[in-house]
C-alpha cells in the first residue's frame, strides 16, 4: 500500500516530479482547484476548437464528431442514424446528441448547440475524475487522491479527445462508475452499468468475468453475511460443493441483470432501428477488413490475408516466397486474447486487486486486439491513476521512466514508418511498418507482465 | 442503314467547290484540315440477333469511348468526356431483366478486357428524381484502345474478302471517340466516330443498300445568328443519287460549345495515400457571348474515378476546406461510396464526382492561369511484386455551364450529344463551354495522370505469416509466464488458487 506522505508520484509521470511541494500541496488540498483547472482546461480548448474550425481549412474538430452529430441529424428528422454511413455506435450516442442538430437561425447560439456534445464529453472527462478520485480515496488521504486523479482530468491528451467530440471519454466515465459501484458493493448499479457499456462499446465485457471472480463472500461480507449451506469454511470442502458454493446470489444478480440491461437495450434498439442497428454496432466488427495500418501486430498480416480470400493476388504454389499454410494465423487470434483478459489475468489477480486487475485486462486487449489505434489506449488511461500508487513504476522511478520512454518511442517508430507510408507514399509495410508494430506489441507485453506481476502481489483492497 | 459523314472546318476555312468531284457514288476533294464524324444509322431489324434481344428490353443505351490521347476539335463537336469507356443505361419500361443481365457479357464480346460482371455489381445507380433526363446505371473503365472493338467489328460485320469493310474499322484505331447510342423512343441504332481535327483527305464512298450524305462544312457567323447558335456553312452530297455538292447554311442552339482555354491535371508530390490532382486552367475568362443576357456560368470538373481511388464527400463538405483548394461544392458524387474497404472488397466500377469549381474573382486576373486542387483518397490495393502499384486517374471533364435563359429555344442540333453523365446534372437546356484537356507534360500518357501506390511487397511477405505468429506467441508466453508466477509464485498471500 502506497505511503499517503511519500512524496514519490506527486503527479503524473509526463510531469516534474521535484517542484516546489508547498504549491503542490495547496493545489490538491481541497477539490475546487483542480476541478475548476480541469474544467477551464476543457474550456480553453474547446474554444480554441470553435476558433480553428471557423478560420483554418484543417479542423480541430474530430471526424467522428461529424459522424454522431450527421447521425443526430437523421434522427432528429425522424430518420435512423445508420443512414449515415460509418455510423457504427448505439443510436443512443445519437439521441444524447440531438441538442446539436437543433438549428435556431442565430449563427451564435448554433455554435454553442452544435458543441453541446464536446461539452458532454468533456463533463463526462470531470464525472470520471471525480469517481477516480473517490475509489482513490478508499485506499488513501483525499489529496493525495486527487494527485493521482490529475492523471486523467489535466492530461492534454484527454482533454484533448473529449473537446475534439470523441464519444471514447463517456466510456471513461462508465468503466470508472461501474469499479466505484463494485467497489460499494452496489451490485445493482454495478450490474447496470456493466449491461450498458457492453452495449455501448462491447469491449467492457471483459470485466465481467474479473468483476464476479472478485465477488466472493468474503468480499461482499461486509454487505452481506449468510454463510453457505456447509458450515464449513470453502477451502476445505469438496470440489462440487465448492462449485455449488461459487455461485452466491451477488453473482447471480450481477450476471442475470447485466445480461438482462444489454438484450433489453438491443431489443429495443432492434425494435427501433432494425437490422441496420445490428449490422452496424456489432456485425460491422465481425466482417470488417482491418487492412488499414494500425498499431496491431496482426495488421500487415490482415492486410495479405484479406488480399487472398478475395483473390485479388494469386497464390502460387510453386512460389517459396508464399507460405499458404500460414495464413489463417488471424483467424485464431481471438484466442490468446479473450484467454489472457478473459481467464486467466482475472483468475489470478482480480481478488488481490481489482482496479490494476481491470488495467491489465484492458492491456490485455488492446496489445493482442486485430485492430488498434491511439484512441484505444484511452480505454486503459482511465484506469492508470488507480494503478499507479501501488506500482512498481512508482515504487523504481527508473523502471517507470524507463517504460514511459520505451512506450512513447516504440510509438514514435511506428508513427515514423506510418508517416512514411500515408504521407511520402513509400512502400514500408515489409520490414519498417510491420517491425515497429511488433517492437511496440513487445513493449506492451513487457508493461503487461509488470502489472500483472504487481496486480498479482496486491493485498486485498 | 443511313450514313452520315462530315467533314468540319474552322471558321474562314472554305473549300472550293469546284475542287469537289461526285462520281459513281463517290467523293474527291484536296486534303483539308478538319474534323471528320462518321455516324452510321441502324434499325433493330438491321442488328445482330444478341444486340436486338439486348435493346428490345432497353429504354436507353450510351456507349461512349474516348481516347486517351489529346485531340483538337472544331465547334460544333465539342462535346468532352474523361478518356475512358462509359456506359450509361436506363432499362427497358418491362422490368429491364433481359438487358440487365445480358448487358456486361456483350459489352465483354464488344470491347473485350471489359471487368463489367453484373449491372447490379459493377454499375452505379444514378440520382433520377434530380432531372428526368438523366440515365439509371453508369458504368466506366479505362480502355486505352479501340483494337478489341474493331477485332470483333471485323469478325461480325466484314465479309471475307471485304477489305474496303475491314479497312474502314481499321480506321477506328486513329479515332478520337466512338459513341453507340439507343434511345426507345427513336427505335434506332447510332453508331459515331470522331476524328480529330488534323490534315486530310477527303475521301468517301457508298455501299450499296446504304444511303450516304456526305458534307464539307465549315463554322460559320452569319450577321442573323443569335448568341445562343452556332452556324455552319458549306456543301452537302447525297452519294449515288447527287450529280454535284449543293451549297447550304444553317444555325442551330448548340448545348457545347469552346470555352477557348485549356486545363492540364496532375498529382501533387508527394502523393502518399492522399493525393491531390491539381487542374490547372489556362484562363478564368469566358468568351464574350457565354454570358449574354446575364446568364450565369460557373466552372466545374466532372471525375470519373476508378475504384482504386475516391473522394470524400464529407471531406468536401466544409466553406473552408473547399475554398483553401479553390472549390466551390461538390454537387454530385455517385452513392455510396465505402470510405474504409480495400481495392479488392469493392465491386463497383468506381465513382463520378462533379465538382463546381471556384475561380479567381478578381477581374484583373481572370484572364491568368488559375489552379484547383481535388483531394482524392487512394484505397489499399492488392498486393504485389516489388512493393508498388500505379493508379491512372483519366483527365477530368473540365467545362462552365451556363443556367439556360426561358427566351433561348435549344431544339437539339444535328451534332447534339446527349447522355453524357454530367449534362443529367444540370437543368435541360444548359449550355456547356469546354475546357479543352491538355497532357501535363512529357510523360507520354495522355490524358491520365498517374500516381504511384505503396502496396505490400508480396516478394517479401512469405515471413508475415510465421513472423506475426511467433511474435503472438512469444508475446503470450510472456505474459502467461508472469501469470503464472502470480498464480503459483506466492504462497504467502491469501493463497487462492493453489490446486493443479
Amino acid at each position: 500500500m502506497a505511503n499517503p506522505s511519500s512524496p514519490a508520484g506527486a503527479a503524473s509521470p509526463a510531469k516534474d516530479t521535484s517542484p516546489p511541494a508547498s504549491a503542490i500541496t495547496t493545489f490538491f488540498q481541497r477539490p475546487a482547484p483542480l476541478y475548476v483547472s480541469s474544467a477551464l482546461l476543457r474550456l480553453t480548448f474547446l474554444l480554441y476548437g470553435l476558433w480553428q474550425d471557423a478560420y483554418s481549412p484543417v479542423k480541430y474538430t474530430d471526424i467522428d464528431y461529424l459522424v454522431f452529430t450527421d447521425a443526430a441529424r437523421f434522427v432528429s428528422r425522424g430518420g435512423s442514424p445508420y443512414d449515415r454511413e460509418t455510423y457504427r455506435y448505439t443510436p443512443i450516442l445519437a439521441w444524447l446528441l440531438l441538442p446539436t442538430a437543433q438549428a435556431t437561425g442565430y449563427a451564435f447560439l448554433d455554435a454553442a448547440l452544435f458543441s453541446f456534445g464536446k461539452v458532454l464529453f468533456a463533463a463526462a472527462d470531470l464525472i470520471a475524475g471525480w469517481l477516480l478520485e473517490r475509489v482513490l480515496a478508499r485506499s488513501m488521504p483525499e489529496p493525495a487522491a486527487r494527485k493521482y486523479a490529475a492523471i486523467w482530468l489535466l492530461n492534454p491528451m484527454v482533454a484533448t479527445i473529449s473537446t475534439r467530440g470523441s464519444s471514447e471519454g463517456l466510456l471513461g466515465v462508465l468503466v470508472a462508475a461501474l469499479l466505484s459501484a463494485v467497489l460499494a458493493r452496489r451490485v445493482t448499479l454495478a450490474a447496470l452499468l456493466l449491461g450498458f457499456s457492453v452495449h455501448f462499446k462491447i469491449y467492457p465485457f471483459i470485466y465481467a468475468p474479473a468483476i464476479v471472480w472478485w465477488m466472493d463472500r468474503e468480499a461482499m461480507g461486509s454487505s452481506r453475511k449468510q454463510p453457505p449451506k456447509g458450515e464449513k469454511a470453502p477451502s476445505q470442502t469438496s470440489w462440487i460443493s465448492r462449485a455449488v458454493g461459487f455461485v452466491t446470489a451477488e453473482r447471480l444478480q450481477l450476471g442475470i441483470l447485466s445480461l438482462a440491461t444489454f438484450t433489453a437495450l438491443n431489443l429495443i434498439m432492434y425494435a427501433i432501428y432494425g437490422f441496420p442497428f445490428l449490422t452496424h454496432t456489432y456485425l460491422h466488427h465481425v466482417t470488417r477488413i482491418d487492412h488499414r495500418h494500425n498499431f496491431s501486430p496482426y495488421n500487415t498480416q490482415l492486410y495479405l490475408a484479406s488480399a487472398v480470400s478475395a483473390n485479388a493476388i494469386a497464390l502460387d504454389p510453386s512460389s517459396s516466397s508464399f507460405v499458404p499454410s500460414s495464413l489463417r494465423i488471424e483467424s485464431t487470434a481471438f484466442l490468446p486474447q479473450l484467454l489472457l483478459s478473459c481467464v486467466l489475468i482475472p483468475l489470478a489477480a482480480a481478488k488481490r486487486d481489482l482496479p490494476a486487475t481491470m488495467l491489465a485486462q484492458t492491456f490485455a486487449f488492446v496489445t493482442f486486439n486485430k485492430v488498434c489505434t491511439s484512441q484505444y489506449f484511452l480505454w486503459y488511461l482511465i484506469l492508470l491513476p488507480l494503478y499507479l500508487p501501488r506500482s512498481s513504476f512508482l515504487r523504481q522511478p527508473k523502471l517507470g521512466l524507463t517504460a514511459l520512454a520505451l512506450w512513447v518511442l516504440a510509438q514514435a517508430l511506428w508513427l515514423q514508418q506510418g508517416y512514411e507510408l500515408e504521407f511520402l507514399g513509400r512502400s514500408v509495410f515489409l520490414p519498417g511498418l510491420w517491425g515497429a508494430s511488433l517492437v511496440f506489441f513487445g513493449v506492451n507485453c513487457w508493461l503487461l507482465g509488470v502489472i500483472i506481476t504487481d496486480a498479482g502481489s496486491g493485498v486485498k483492497g | 442503314m443511313r450514313e452520315r459523314i462530315t467533314y468540319i472546318q474552322k471558321l474562314g476555312d472554305g473549300l472550293d467547290p469546284s475542287t469537289v468531284r461526285v462520281d459513281a457514288g463517290a467523293i474527291r476533294a484536296p486534303d483539308v484540315h478538319a474534323v471528320r464524324e462518321d455516324r452510321l444509322t441502324l434499325t433493330l431489324d438491321e442488328l445482330p440477333e444478341e444486340l436486338r434481344t439486348l435493346l428490345g428490353d432497353t429504354q436507353d443505351l450510351h456507349i461512349r469511348w474516348v481516347s486517351t490521347d489529346a485531340y483538337e476539335t472544331v465547334s460544333p463537336l465539342l462535346a468532352r468526356l474523361p478518356p475512358g469507356l462509359h456506359v450509361f443505361f436506363t432499362p427497358g419500361d418491362g422490368n429491364g431483366s433481359v438487358a440487365s443481365g445480358r448487358l456486361c457479357s456483350v459489352l465483354g464480346e464488344a470491347f473485350r478486357d471489359i471487368a463489367c460482371t453484373t449491372l447490379e455489381e459493377s454499375f452505379t445507380p444514378l440520382p433520377r428524381d434530380r432531372f428526368s433526363h438523366a440515365a439509371a446505371y453508369q458504368y466506366f473503365q479505362q480502355l486505352d484502345s479501340l483494337q478489341g472493338f474493331i477485332g470483333h467489328a471485323k469478325d461480325r460485320l466484314c465479309g471475307r474478302a471485304d477489305k474496303a469493310c475491314a479497312a474502314r474499322l481499321d480506321g477506328l484505331s486513329r479515332a478520337a471517340s466512338l459513341d453507340i447510342s439507343y434511345e426507345s423512343q427513336e427505335g434506332v441504332l447510332r453508331v459515331t466516330a470522331l476524328w480529330p481535327y488534323q490534315r486530310q483527305p477527303i475521301d468517301a464512298s457508298s455501299r450499296p443498300g446504304v444511303r450516304t450524305e456526305v458534307g464539307i462544312l465549315s463554322a460559320d457567323k452569319p450577321k442573323t445568328l443569335e448568341p445562343h447558335e452556332l452556324g455552319v456553312a458549306g456543301l452537302l452530297t447525297v452519294l449515288g443519287q447527287d450529280p454535284k455538292p449543293s451549297a447550304t447554311m444553317f444555325s442551330f442552339a448548340a448545348r457545347h460549345r469552346d470555352a477557348e482555354s485549356t486545363f492540364s491535371a496532375r498529382f501533387l508530390a508527394p502523393t502518399g495515400l492522399h493525393p491531390t490532382l491539381q487542374l490547372r486552367i489556362s484562363s478564368a475568362a469566358l468568351p464574350a457571348e457565354a454570358e449574354h443576357g446575364g446568364q450565369e456560368c460557373s466552372p466545374y470538373a466532372y471525375l470519373t474515378l476508378p475504384r482504386t481511388i475516391f473522394a470524400d464527400k464529407y471531406q468536401l463538405s466544409d466553406p473552408l476546406f473547399l475554398a483553401s483548394k479553390n472549390l466551390a461544392a461538390l454537387r454530385h458524387t455517385t452513392q455510396p461510396v465505402d470510405l474504409e474497404a480495400p481495392e479488392y472488397a469493392v465491386s463497383s466500377w468506381g465513382s463520378a464526382i462533379l465538382l463546381e469549381l471556384a475561380p479567381p474573382s478578381s477581374p484583373s486576373s481572370r484572364s491568368s492561369e488559375w489552379t484547383a486542387e481535388v483531394p482524392l483518397h487512394l484505397r489499399y490495393l492488392a498486393p504485389s511484386s516489388g512493393g508498388y502499384s500505379t493508379v491512372s486517374v483519366p483527365y477530368p471533364a473540365v467545362f462552365w455551364a451556363c443556367q439556360p435563359l426561358q427566351d433561348d429555344e435549344l431544339t437539339p442540333g444535328p451534332f447534339e450529344k446527349k447522355a453524357l453523365g454530367y449534362d443529367g446534372l444540370f437543368e435541360d437546356g444548359t449550355v456547356f463551354w469546354h475546357v479543352a484537356p491538355q497532357p501535363a507534360g512529357a510523360g507520354g500518357q495522355g490524358l491520365l495522370s498517374q500516381v504511384r501506390v505503396p502496396v505490400l511487397d508480396v516478394d517479401r511477405a512469405g515471413w508475415v505469416g510465421a513472423g506475426t505468429g511467433l511474435a503472438v506467441a512469444a508475446g503470450f508466453a510472456f505474459v502467461a509466464w508472469k501469470l503464472a508466477g502470480v498464480l503459483f509464485g506466492k504462497k504467502e498471500e491469501v493463497g487462492e488458487k493453489k490446486t493443479q
